[in-house]
């Protein structure tokens, strides 16, 4: 306990972390899925051309099955993991940096407090879904398009969650402080600000991660997706198309329990991430 | 936690608001098995006006309801509907229709000659649907008597009486006379219809209930209540249908999902010919595809075989690279032969044309299930003959604004019914044809064409259609990948249902569900 | 009073820039709204007599200051496809949204705030882990892969409920409540499914913190049975919170309703949204919209108020 209390803050952050099972999972999960996404080439081959077994239930020779065109599911589902990720990624990076910019302008500038907060609640309250919907069609299907489209509509939430955050800090002493011996804006934000704000920016950045993969898999589903690409929507999709999607259930299955895992390590890795940090003083 | 209580409340409040939604659509009585028969389709009507609506939900519904002139048999000929039988004046610039005279509209009138004639001249008039574009020929329409009337043409048709019959729904004109425009007139309720069943409610992205007519002139309908339901997945609806909830999907069946229900004893699968076909276009006016020798090296370097074994799991035939397809045996030409697959000969004819590292666009509708399968495999195989294809796999409005625009290098797309070969070449390639994504103009063929078209008779027009036949084949101003075996479903408790080509028709014309019945 | 006035101020705000948003959106679609009506093959003059019919020949400011005042007085425009007012087509649908919606909203808080307590009163044991651990999976799930497999084995293996539509053609009377109660459950279940996860957590979370709470030792202090505590005490704190996120996710809920009436062919109105990008119709399009948004901003209103009403603090905020 001692230790603990000598330790550093986010030494003491890792070591509650690292004694959390799920959260633990979680991560090696996420680990193995985006060595599976980097290493995708070295996997399986692209899923492209046909064969002539078509929907052939999972066997010694295709682990997934194949699908109607008799491509391997196997193939499809790490190509798709690429895309899934990526998209996921992209969106939250771009999501988190627009929530962030807009939260952190909000908490500092007090002028632009009340506009931004609205502009904030206003979006917040868009029903995004066909929203996207309507943008992915409007944009034409590609992956930039669908990260771009998806983190459109996700800044928002970050925005709150940022701009609730900072606001906490900004009336602090030291802040005030800073402010009363002349420091520049810029440098009072990233001296104290941005420092207090990282932990919810990276939960947050985490949480919007998983919450792009499955608007990624629902605009994918529903044939706004890339062609030209796999991702896992995109499997769930062909196989809508085909009509293979209630009776070929190896086409189904695996491509929805690679969301599912994506989904639930990022978000058990967020939970255990803010657990960790708030229990880090606890014994 | 009363604060949960309130939320709750609220939620209570929103569905109290659809109170009325479920109590008024109820009808009386629960119908018995074999008293109704419920369709299963993939989109909702968008518009039940039958001048306007050009779905196929659309069809479906508003056939039942509005006659035609002439119905389609197996092989695309045409057969009495409304008219008993029509001719052409020896000089081609006139033509008689009789009609038979025990059609009434439901409030009670009788379906005249008066009623075709409005009909014909409403879609001309304000120029829209298929039939404005079919009927260009036409001088005037007139009623010579109650069951009988005339047409006059600025110049010989041999294709008019073919096209308006089949195409043009009659409809009641003491009813749509009164809208200031035909076109805008929604015909959304109080319907006056005249077909083998009328419709009596319509439940927005649920259901259409249609009721039989007793009167029906060609005879009584056996059903007394049709339904159309709305599934928007095939999916689901192939589930509905194995549970009993559906007794037939109007829709073709994607070609995994006909081939995993074959030999389902509940199931009955019935085969329909295709009036259409399905093709890769070449802009003409790009270079170097005005080249006719990389054109056909692009024909050999389709794999055509395996596009239809694979892509259409068997369910589609050749059409010999022809234009007039097997499904149309009055025209078919027997000493055409599909290009063979042959990547050497491609890179040959290339060589030939002085044509190295050729790079094309290829667009198609990525929401169409079969294209998306096929056009992969068109850019594999053009691979092997040194050939790159980029897909562009589009957004549906996207598509058919860059073909309207002839905006691209190789189209995929498919025709749904080319029924009338005459007129159905004229749309898609003499020069300027509406349809003529390729670009076409080529002197020979228009003259052939018009040939073809000025020709009275089948016979006469058989010889110039199909040398315009050879001329696109040889030119590859299309090039046709097959035609489809376009596979139905319907449950094996029902019997009697009359299938007819195109996807339009199938087994859910109107004479097909008026002669259905379940099985005793 | 000057609370409800800003809430309903901001409520109108809000419809307004749903509204505006959309419609340069809608206009900004790829291809020619004419083309879907009309054959390609019409004439140039035709194509104007069709873009004044439907109004699109008139600059962009005209047509979206024309639509706002026809908006004001309650009309959403002709659909370009059916020719029937916007009204038509989507009010048919609406109630049937609000009702998945609306359902899905009373299963989740119904659900989320019992096992939200059952895991905060026995904080760190293996009822609240498998508690916790169900929310997290719940809120991963893929709408249409739960879909499917509901469909597959409640629907089609089982029989137990029907594959898809609202309410039985004969139903009549209280029979087309349990008909239209009947096709609701997978639906239903599905979308609460996945938003469940988030009030679990919200309300274990808040309640760990209001347990600990100094009032809520002085009443156990004091001898307030346990179970009275947290009901009485630590609930009453640690439901605005989740009423908040009810708030937050309203948008989400009504959004999410699109998937869910995809697969089970739900006649909703977010079912119409995706048929309308299809058919390139703006009025629908923008009518679903406003709609939707409308929907969420009284719901939202709704629970402003009730929790207002109740909470004095919230008021300040």
């Amino acid at each position: 306990m001692t230790a603990l209390l000598d330790a550093s803050p986010r030494r003491r952050t890792w070591d509650a972390f690292r004694r959390d099972p799920l959260g633990m999972g979680g991560a090696a999960v996420l680990l193995a899925l985006a060595a599976v996404a980097a290493l995708a080439p070295l996997i399986a081959p692209f899923p492209e051309g046909y064969g002539t077994d078509t929907l052939h239930p999972p066997s010694a020779a295709q682990w997934f099955g194949t699908d109607d065109v008799g491509q391997d599911v196997f193939a499809q589902v790490v190509w798709g993991t690429r895309v899934s990720v990526a998209v996921g990624l992209g969106a939250a990076a771009l999501a988190v940096a627009i929530g962030a910019l807009v939260g952190l302008c909000a908490a500092y500038v007090r002028r632009l407090d009340a506009p931004l907060g609205l502009a904030v609640d206003l979006c917040l309250s868009l029903p995004v879904l066909p929203l996207m919907i309507l943008v992915a069609a409007l944009a034409g299907p590609s992956v930039r398009t669908l990260a771009v489209v998806i983190a459109a509509f996700s800044w928002p939430e970050a925005a709150r969650v940022v701009r609730a955050r900072a606001r906490s800090i900004v009336p602090l002493p030291f802040v005030s402080a800073a402010r009363t011996v002349g420091g520049s804006p810029l440098w009072i934000v990233r001296r104290h600000l941005l420092p207090g704000v990282a932990p919810v920016v990276l939960t947050t950045a985490v949480l919007t991660t998983s919450r792009a993969v499955l608007a990624e898999a629902g605009l994918s589903f529903l044939g706004l997706g890339d062609p030209a690409n796999w991702s896992w929507g995109t499997i769930l999709h062909r196989a809508q198309q085909s009509g293979a999607l209630a009776s070929a259930w190896w086409t189904t299955l695996f491509p929805s329990v690679a969301i599912l895992l994506l989904v639930l390590s990022t978000t058990l890795l967020a939970a255990a991430y803010t657990d960790a940090r708030d229990h880090r003083d606890l014994p | 936690m009363r604060c949960g209580v309130l939320l709750a409340a609220g939620a209570l409040v929103l569905m109290t608001a659809c109170g009325a939604a479920p109590t008024t659509s109820g009808a009386p009585g629960v119908a018995k098995r074999g008293d109704r028969l419920t369709i299963g389709t993939t989109a909702d009507v968008a518009n039940l006006n039958p001048l306007v609506g050009n779905s196929r939900t659309d069809s479906w519904v508003t056939n039942l309801m509005y006659p035609h002139l002439m119905q389609m048999d197996a092989a695309g000929r045409r057969i009495p509907y409304l008219a008993t039988d029509w001719a052409y004046a020896k000089d081609g610039r006139s033509a008689t229709v009789r009609l038979r005279d025990d059609l009434t509209w439901s409030d009670g009138r009788p379906v005249t000659a008066d009623d075709v004639v409005f009909s014909v001249n409403a879609v001309r008039k304000e120029r829209f649907g298929v039939v404005a574009g079919l009927v260009t020929a036409l001088d005037e329409a007139r009623a010579l008597s109650p069951t009988s009337l005339s047409f006059t043409f600025t110049r010989p048709d041999g294709t008019f009486l073919d096209n308006v019959g089949f195409w043009l729904p009659i409809v009641p004109k003491h009813v749509f006379e009164k809208a200031p425009s035909v076109q805008r007139f929604a015909n959304d309720a109080a319907w006056v219809s005249a077909g083998p069943y009328r419709l009596t409610r319509v439940e927005r992205g649920q259901r259409y209930v249609m009721e039989r007519v007793e009167s029906f002139g060609p005879g009584r309908p056996a059903v007394k209540e049709v339904v159309f339901r709305v599934y928007p997945d095939v999916n689901t609806q192939v589930l509905a249908l194995r549970n009993g909830e559906i007794d037939l999907i109007a829709n073709a069946l994607p070609p995994a999902t006909a081939l995993a229900l074959k030999g389902d004893p509940e199931i009955s699968l019935v085969e329909v010919p295709s009036l259409g076909w399905a093709h890769l276009q070449y802009n003409t006016r790009r270079e170097p595809l005005d080249d006719v020798r990389v054109r056909r090296a692009l024909a050999h370097a389709v794999d055509y075989p395996a596009i239809r074994e694979i892509a259409l799991k068997g369910l589609a035939s050749s059409a010999r690279s022809s234009v007039l397809t097997p499904t149309q045996p009055d025209y078919a030409d027997p000493g055409v032969h599909e290009y063979a697959h042959d990547p050497a000969r491609a890179r040959e004819l290339l060589r030939e044309a002085g044509v190295s590292g050729l790079s094309l666009d290829l667009i198609y509708d990525h929401a169409d299930p079969k294209i998306a399968r096929w056009a992969p495999m068109v850019r594999d195989s053009a691979r092997k003959a040194g050939v790159t294809i980029t897909l562009r796999g589009l957004e549906r409005n996207t598509y058919m604004d860059r073909t309207h625009r002839r905006d691209f290098d190789v189209y995929a797309g498919s025709w749904a019914i080319m029924d009338n070969p005459p007129a159905n070449l004229a749309l898609a390639f003499r020069t300027g044809g509406f349809l003529n994504y390729a670009q076409v103009s080529d002197p020979a063929l228009d003259r052939l064409i018009d040939q073809g078209g000025r020709a009275l008779t089948r016979e006469q027009a058989r010889a110039p259609i199909r040398r315009a036949a050879r001329i696109i084949h040889e030119q590859v101003y299309d090039n046709v990948l097959y035609v489809e075996t376009l596979t139905v479903a319907h449950s094996a408790r029902w019997t009697g249902f009359k299938p007819m080509p195109s996807e339009l028709l199938s087994i859910v014309n109107p004479l097909s569900l008026a002669a259905v019945k379940p099985v005793s | 009073m000057r609370f409800i006035v800003v809430r309903l101020l901001r409520g109108l705000l809000t419809l307004w820039f749903a509204v505006t948003v959309t419609f340069f959106l809608v206009r900004l679609l790829p291809g020619d709204p004419v083309l879907a009506v009309a054959d390609p093959g019409m004439t140039e003059e035709l194509r104007a007599k069709l873009l004044a019919d439907l109004g699109l020949d008139r600059p962009l400011g005209a047509q979206y200051a024309d639509y706002l005042n026809r908006l004001l007085h309650g009309d959403l425009g002709v659909s370009f496809r059916q020719s029937v007012p916007v009204t038509t087509v989507l009010m048919e649908r609406l109630p049937w949204t609000l009702l998945l919606a609306g359902s899905a909203l009373l299963v989740t808080v119904g659900l989320g705030v019992p096992l939200g307590v059952l895991a905060a009163t026995r904080a760190r044991s293996l009822t609240d882990r498998v508690i916790q651990a169900s929310g997290v999976t719940a809120q991963s799930l893929f709408v249409p892969s739960v879909g499917i497999f509901l469909l597959v084995v409640f629907g089609a293996n089982l029989g137990w409920f029907p594959i898809g539509g609202a309410v039985d053609l004969d139903a009549t009377g209280p029979a087309a409540w349990l008909s239209a109660l009947h096709h609701l459950v997978l639906p239903c279940l599905t979308l609460a499914l996945v938003q469940l996860g988030g009030y679990v957590l919200t309300m274990r979370a808040t309640l760990v913190d209001a347990l600990g709470a100094d009032y809520v030792s002085l009443a156990r202090a004091k001898g307030v049975r346990p179970r009275a505590v947290v009901w009485r005490h630590a609930l009453r704190n640690a439901l605005p919170p989740t009423a908040a996120l009810a708030g937050l996710q309203l948008g989400t809920l009504v959004g999410g309703a699109v998937l869910t009436e995809t697969i089970y062919a739900y006649p909703g109105v977010g079912r119409a949204v995706y048929e309308a990008v299809g058919r390139l119709d703006f009025p629908v399009l923008q009518g679903a919209f406003v709609l939707l948004a409308a929907t969420v901003v009284v719901a939202g209103l709704l629970t402003d108020l009730a929790c207002g009403l109740l909470d004095p603090r919230m008021r300040a905020s």
